[in-house]
């Protein structure tokens, strides 16, 4: 979309958004932006055979914000009204309290934009109702078993505009389609349930055939362990994870230490760790905006500052903290476009974007080898981590046992838990099989945003595991 | 805080909606207006004002329904939004489930908003200035404590927020609802680093609908407090043993019971509490309460989102299932009567003869203390649970040492006939009336 066009979406001119961030520093703030929002999406969910409900939802409005030195005042309108907007940043501006002052940069000089990482192909949403249903049929004829198949889907397209008191000004159109499953199945008089997800940001061109395939797969895959597994006696053991969906716990215990509001705050267990080594040599942990139509991939975040790849471990040494522009301003670095927020009713913080851990050099195979007795994990549901301790816990869906080196009983509905500095630095080896899950992530510190995450095959030293 | 004008507009959308092809129509406006004022290591750090609107529309058509929402409340992006949400629902299934309640089972006495007796008009004279020294008040007066005691504090923030909601709920056959609330909250998050360098976290909280009932004082010290007595973690091996679970955190066993009463999960045969309704399946001693219309009590609500009059009823009694949360559609898809669509204000009655945490601890003996959960999740289809705890280790009925990096294991079924203890301990503050809990015989690993 051009970007004249975002400014008649949003009924504003640069002489309008000039005059609002002056407002926003008249009692002496450093920095003000805008950030103004128009997103769109449409539900469906198909259940009991049908797609019988659905829905169309609109969020529009602009946020402001001012911030004076680390601190930050935030107001937001939902019309673009000037008059309504002009109130917000007068709202914004009682962060600070004095006279207006010269306008502070807030992170070094930006790198260049790069092109569209997800341009949309396809909005036409005719068909979409049936490709819900081949999916549910087909898990239907695939498996005897199933008595329930849930289907959501989601189709999202958020058109932002920023302008901020440096008079930088960056457009962004971000799609976001995302398709899950929710499969129930009975054996005798046992029930069990399995999801499985897809989000790219896409339009209505990733709703393949493929797709179809692929989700028919996911929901269906290792419900025959499910029905056999059991709960591992507990205690602390080796743990292999495997390589996708293992990221989580990438993301959630380390990934969240290596924010820098965490470090800035002094809350981080990184803080003060730039350029220590943080765990084994060999490790190299990154977040990535640049990947093309990924879930957590950003043409600029929502600061404006371009999407860029970020190496936070390089070979074991912590090189790099996620920074927006205020905790770049505070450590006297570039921000790394890491700031996010979850609409413009939020303030952006530091947040991850797809987050991995590059390939190792072990043949995975060869790591579950090593383990005399452990689990082997491949299938998350939710994890959870206390960012100033480093304590995790995970819950695993699906995993095995681990006896003498080879994979033996299923195992399931188990937490493994530990402290994520430990376990980084517990690290015995990687995989060379790095892969980047493509479920619907979402993270949730203290607003949502959609990510992805990604890992190898790891082996982890010992971790607690909760069992009978 | 819901103006004449935004009534009309509601009002305005609905007759628009029936006369371009809605058979039936739910508007739902909610309203809300939150100030926040953050301090960190004693300046102040945040001020936010948000200020929300939403129109949500359930719309019936042709034997179709969809749900949509949008926050442009001008009449024309209004109306055009309405047409588009219409020619949504031609993409839809019809689904013969779909209708509104009948009136006679909507709430008749939610007029004015006030009825729930939650609004408290102190509310209209906060200002700037008198938030700032509210959440100045609440930062911590000193760190001597800290010092001689041998720990750093390496974080402290406070939050303190008010805000005021106010929904509206108007349907085409007749239904009229209004619901208005103020909160007034203070919050305390502190870190602290023992001399080894390992960090300890705590969070204290106090709200209430009413400015005079919150406890403003000693927010952050009791933050604080809890951090420091949680210095110095010891493995304690694992095994069969007695919970006590803090009212801080126990909610957290008592929400997937009732998720699993709820239709949704029902209607999907997702629930470990499937085709239980009038049969005993949980301890003679677990009595389990919604209680919406205790007027003045945090969590109070005289109706559902449908505009259902909620009702104070026993949803598990003596260790009967008394009641399944039925919308009207989940209803009449399972074949039974509505009632509500989810608990409102659960009450746990109280058992065991104890009613503080300290009398439980004294009354069980030994066991774990558990303070707070650190993840895991449940299987909503089985029932079996994981979850991450901390606390300590308790022995005559003493603390004697913090514990972290621990599991508890098992299924709710059996957990809640295991109950021993419920107190009268649930804080005034909680929307959820839940006490201290303890469970005897609970599967522990660490």
């Amino acid at each position: 979309m051009p970007r004249s066009s975002y400014f008649e979406l949003f009924g504003v001119t640069e002489e309008t958004l000039g005059r609002l961030v002056a407002e926003g520093l008249s009692r002496g703030g450093d920095y003000s932006d805008l950030y103004f929002e128009n997103t769109s999406y449409l539900t469906l969910l198909l259940r009991d055979g049908q797609v019988s409900s659905g829905g169309r939802h609109v969020d529009f409005g602009v946020g402001i914000r001012v911030l004076k030195g680390d601190k930050t005042g935030y107001a937001y309108s939902e019309t673009t009204s000037f008059r309504d907007m002009l109130s917000a940043a007068r709202a914004a501006s009682a962060i600070a309290d004095g006279q207006a002052g010269p306008v502070l940069s807030y992170g070094a000089p930006l790198p260049p934009a790069s092109p569209d990482r997800y341009p949309i192909l396809s909005e036409d949403a005719e068909g979409l109702t049936d490709f819900m249903g081949r999916i549910e049929k087909g898990i239907f004829a695939r498996e005897q078993r199933t008595v329930k198949v849930m289907v959501s889907l989601t189709l999202e397209k958020s058109d932002i505009l920023m302008y901020n008191s440096l008079h930088e000004t960056a457009c962004d159109t971000r799609p976001m389609a995302t398709v899950a499953v929710t499969a129930i199945f009975a054996q005798g008089d046992k029930i069990e349930n399995t999801t499985f997800s897809r989000s790219r940001r896409m339009g209505t061109e990733m709703f393949s055939e493929e797709l179809v395939a692929e989700m028919i797969e996911g929901a269906v895959k290792g419900i025959d362990e499910r029905f056999e597994a059991r709960r591992p006696k507990g205690g602390k053991m080796s743990v292999v994870m495997g390589a996708g969906a293992s990221g989580i716990l990438l993301h959630e215990a380390m990934g969240h230490a290596f924010e820098a509001d965490f470090a800035r705050k002094g809350q981080s267990i990184f803080t003060g760790k730039i350029g220590r080594q943080v765990c084994p040599s060999g490790i190299t942990i990154v977040d990535d905006g640049t990947i093309p139509f990924d879930r957590g991939s950003l043409n600029f975040d929502d600061e404006g500052v371009p999407g860029q790849r970020t190496v936070m471990v390089e070979d074991g040494v912590l090189r790099s903290f996620l920074h927006d522009r205020v905790s770049a301003r505070h450590f006297g670095v570039a921000p790394t476009g890491n700031g996010r927020r979850e609409s413009f009713r939020y303030m952006p913080i530091p947040r991850m974007r797809s987050t991995y851990m590059e390939s190792g050099s072990a043949d995975p195979a060869s790591l579950i080898a090593e383990v005399r007795q452990g689990i082997y994990v491949d299938n998350f549901s939710n994890g959870q981590v206390k960012i100033g301790e480093g304590d995790f816990t995970f819950y695993v869906k699906s995993g095995f046992l681990i006896e003498n080196g080879r994979l033996t009983s299923p195992i399931k509905d188990i937490n493994i838990i530990g402290n994520g500095p430990a376990a980084l630095a517990d690290i015995r080896g990687v995989g060379n099989d790095l892969l980047i899950d493509g479920s619907a992530w979402t993270c949730g510190k203290e607003q949502s945003a959609p990510v992805s995450c990604g890992i190898p095959t790891v082996l982890i030293g010992s971790l607690t595991v909760g069992g009978e | 805080m819901i103006t004449p004008e935004e009534i009309l507009l509601v009002e305005n959308a609905l007759s628009f909606a029936l006369s371009n092809g809605a058979d039936s129509a739910r508007l739902t406006l909610n309203k809300s207006l939150l100030d926040l004022v953050a301090m960190r290591d004693g300046e102040l750090d945040r001020v936010t004002h948000s200020l929300d609107r939403s129109l949500q529309l359930a719309l019936f058509a042709g034997g179709r329904f969809g749900t949509f929402s949008i926050n442009r409340l001008d009449r024309e992006a209004l109306e055009d939004f309405v047409l588009k949400a219409l020619g949504t629902l031609k993409l839809l299934a019809p689904d013969p489930m779909r209708s509104l309640p009948e009136p006679g089972r909507t709430a008749k006495d939610a007029v004015t908003g006030l009825e729930a007796g939650l609004y408290d008009p102190v509310y209209e004279g906060m200002t700037p200035e008198k938030r700032l020294e509210i959440a100045a008040r609440s930062a911590l007066r000193s760190r001597r404590t800290a010092l001689e005691k041998g720990f750093t504090i390496v974080s402290e923030e406070e939050e303190y927020s008010d805000s005021i909601f106010d929904t509206l709920v108007i349907d085409s056959l007749g239904t009229r609802c209004r619901h208005t609330e103020t909160s007034f909250e203070i919050a305390a998050d502190i870190t602290v680093q023992d001399p080894s360098g390992a960090r300890y976290n705590a969070v204290w909280w106090d709200a209430s609908p009413r400015l005079e009932d919150v406890d403003f004082d000693g927010c952050a010290e009791k933050a604080v407090g809890k951090a420091a007595e949680a210095i110095g973690p010891l493995p304690c091996g694992g095994g069969r043993m007695a919970v006590v679970v803090d009212t801080e955190c126990a909610s957290k066993l008592v929400t997937p019971i009732l998720n699993a009463l709820g239709g949704f999960a029902l209607q999907q045969k997702n629930s470990f509490l499937a085709s239980t309704l009038g049969r005993k399946v949980l301890g003679d001693n677990v009595t389990i309460l919604d209680r919406p219309r205790s007027a003045g009590r945090p969590g109070s609500r005289f109706f559902d989102s449908e505009g259902v009059a909620t009702a104070e009823t026993p949803v598990i009694e003596g260790g009967v299932v008394k009641e399944y949360f039925l919308s009207t559609w989940t209803a009449k898809k399972l074949a039974m009567d509505p009632t509500v669509e989810d608990c409102t204000r659960p009450c746990i009655a109280p058992t065991g003869g104890c009613g503080t945490l300290e009398e439980i601890l004294a009354d069980v003996g030994e066991g774990i203390l558990i303070t707070g959960f650190n993840g895991g999740n449940s299987n909503s289809s089985t029932g079996e649970y994981s979850f991450g705890i901390e606390g300590f280790l308790f022995k005559d009925g003493r603390r004697v040492q913090p514990v972290r990096e621990m599991v508890m294991t098992g299924d709710f079924l059996t957990l809640w006939n295991n109950l021993t203890h419920a107190g009268s301990d649930a804080r005034p503050c909680s929307t959820r009336q839940i006490p201290t809990l303890a469970f005897k015989n609970v599967e522990i690993s660490g």
